[in-house]
């Protein structure tokens, strides 16, 4: 079976290169991509999990208003009956904010997962793996290094 | 079906008359009384002339924030400081989304908190008066800078309000900015920009025309970014723009940096016409910087002793503060002093570098290639040609995240740093300069013992930033 995981820059952020590049290390990895592109409403988050019937739903951030673009996000998923393992990643903090609150804030919202912008694509690959219970041995990869 | 025909008067003026209702302060334009304030100023504040004239790149920064005097505090730093030759005036977010109301909000909140609640200078809600009282308190000639694909309104206002340049495009300011704006509604939006600058020009006023080079910056082809440049131009020039600056953005190899410019500019004069005045400007680094300035600095350098070489008409500096956001006006100024101190040792050498004919060669070559597949989807029609091929993906940008482009093709740098294809998708270029794409990327592979692969790709956008030009494997990683 193939995981089919949701993939979007959430809010009127329109940085496009991580998101590309998440895109391609995924599908490498074997994943099935639905890549919805910068500038993702919640709802399209929301539509795309249930159409894909998806299971994990990959959301980026790098223009420093992830907070308020995510409030309500996770209200959304349990309204629509969607129980699936939510990532975050990019640079989600405004200012000089410190990493661990900012990780914090965004655990407290909902989400699984939170990365910062020098995380390594691969490593959303293995917490993925990890998360729906994928066997490791099975897909061969390289480590891509890049910021997300 | 949008035709790259010139904009009647009763065109331009009914679209004017209809803008006019969206934001309050439109109705203060008034064209002839907005002409006869430009023949009013003063020579050194003519944009199109002192760019035109210059015998030595200019150097211009990108700045800008909401309220007035701080703007005025800003450039006057710049201007004073950092010795910026020619200024700009980088407009906020939201009136970029054509969110007036919002901006109007920002704006407020910052005059009441002192806090910079815009990322920029909200021109359409600080009206013509306060734009001119811009222009008049600064001493040199400003440029609105800024990201908007409808720019029609913004233009109208700067225009009444003493502004002489303005940047942007229809394909420049659309396919790497947004995702759901029309191609060929945005290349109607810029018909309106571009005639009214044409009529400026008619009357005298020479309004400068800059499309943006770099797109997304990040590893741009030369030849993807030229095309745009001429489709820019020519779409420009129709509406009867007379001065045009054509962009190009650093890669940061050398070689290949100095055949773009110079392919830019021959091209450029080839393509658009003979009336018009054609100038390059060069665009330091554009995708991400090394999180120190002392490295940062090197960046900036390199690009400083690019324009030494190449000689664009103008460049536009970045600041040691790249890396995290908007600089302060001091890291803004030393951007600028770096820039001035490599370009002045380095401008009077006479300095040949060993490949640069052969590069602008294949940049021309490729270029030409686009341009005639552009053309071709249009039956000739430059704008309807665009958008086709941007359709069809027979033209797309890198990372471009608009719905209109692609976005299919992926850039990687070859063994000697130099930006190449290396996912084509459906990108019409001819298959013997594909090949040759595919050879130089192939030689890199073997270097690196790897396959060709989007592993490149994304080592590659992250070098610069970790102290390298090419994302070669590391040490330590297998």
């Amino acid at each position: 079976m193939t995981e089919t995981v949701i993939l979007g820059v959430i809010g009127s952020d329109a940085h496009v290169v991580g998101v590309t590049i998440l895109e391609q290390a995924l599908s490498a990895a074997g994943f099935d991509v639905k890549n919805l592109g910068v500038q993702t409403s919640q709802e399209e988050f929301v539509a795309a999990a249930r159409t894909h019937d998806a299971d994990a739903v990959l959301v980026s951030s790098l223009y420093g208003h992830a907070a308020q673009d995510c409030e309500g996000f996770h209200e959304r998923f349990a309204e629509a009956g969607l129980d699936v393992p939510t990532y975050i990643g990019g640079n989600l903090s405004v200012g000089q904010d410190d990493w661990s609150e900012t990780r914090t804030y965004f655990e407290n919202l909902g989400f699984s997962r939170v990365f910062d912008s020098e995380t390594d694509p691969e490593e959303a690959v293995e917490a993925l793996r990890h998360d729906l219970d994928i066997d490791q041995t099975e897909a061969e990869t390289e480590p891509a290094r890049v910021r997300t | 079906m949008v035709r790259n025909v010139r904009l009647s008067t009763e065109e331009l003026e009914a679209i004017a008359d209809d803008l006019r209702d969206n934001w309050p302060t439109a109705e203060a334009v008034d064209f002839r009384e907005a002409v006869s304030y430009h023949e009013d100023l003063p020579d050194e504040k003519r944009f199109a002339e002192v760019l035109e004239s210059a015998d030595r790149p200019l150097l211009q920064p990108r700045a800008g924030v909401p309220r007035l005097d701080d703007q005025v505090e800003l450039l006057t730093h710049l201007h004073e400081d950092g010795g910026a030759d020619l200024l700009p005036t980088t407009i906020d977010s939201y009136t970029r989304d054509n969110e007036y109301e919002k901006a109007q909000e920002g704006l407020e909140k910052a005059r009441e908190t002192n806090d910079d609640t815009l990322n920029g200078f909200p021109a359409v809600n600080h009206g013509v008066d306060r734009c001119r009282e811009l222009i008049e308190r600064v001493d040199a000639p400003i440029e609105v800078r800024h990201g908007t694909p409808d720019a029609r309104l913004l233009a109208m206002i700067t225009f009444a309000g003493g502004f002489q340049s303005f940047e942007g495009g229809p394909v420049s300011y659309n396919i790497p900015y947004t995702k759901r704006h029309d191609l060929e509604e945005t290349i109607e939006h810029w018909q309106f920009v571009d005639r009214l600058a044409g009529l400026y020009t008619e009357f005298g006023v020479r309004i400068n025309r800059e499309p943006f080079g770099p797109l997304t910056g990040t590893l741009v082809p030369p030849s993807i970014a030229i095309a745009v440049m001429l489709v820019e131009g020519l779409l420009a020039a129709e509406q009867g723009v007379r001065s045009i600056t054509l962009g190009y953005g650093q890669v940061g190899n050398l070689v290949q940096d100095v055949a773009a410019l110079r392919a830019l500019r021959s091209l450029g004069e080839e393509y658009l016409p003979d009336e018009v005045a054609v100038t390059t400007v060069f665009h330091e680094w554009m995708g991400g910087f090394p999180p120190d300035e002392a490295r940062a600095n090197g960046v900036i350098g390199l690009g400083g002793a690019t324009a030494a070489v190449a000689k664009p008409d103008k460049v536009i500096t970045k600041s040691p503060q790249e890396f995290q956001g908007v600089p302060t006006m001091e890291a803004n100024a030393a951007g600028l002093r770096t820039t001035r101190q490599v370009i002045d040792m380095m401008r009077e050498q006479h300095i040949s570098l060993d490949g640069v004919d052969e590069e602008q060669q294949f940049v021309e070559r490729s270029t030409r290639s686009l341009m005639d597949t552009i053309f071709a989807c249009g039956d000739g029609d430059v704008a309807n040609g665009v958008v086709e091929a941007f359709a069809t993906g027979k033209l797309d940008v890198p990372f471009a995240p608009s719905d209109s482009a692609a976005g299919a093709v992926l850039p990687a740098r070859d063994d000697d740093g130099r930006v190449r294809i290396l996912e084509f998708a459906d990108l019409a270029l001819d298959d013997d300069l594909k090949e040759v794409h595919t050879a130089r990327l192939d030689e890199r592979a073997e270097t690196e013992g790897r396959k060709r692969s989007f592993r490149m790709v994304a080592d590659d956008v992250d070098a610069i930033s970790d102290g390298r030009l090419i994302g070669r494997p590391q040490e330590g990683q297998s």
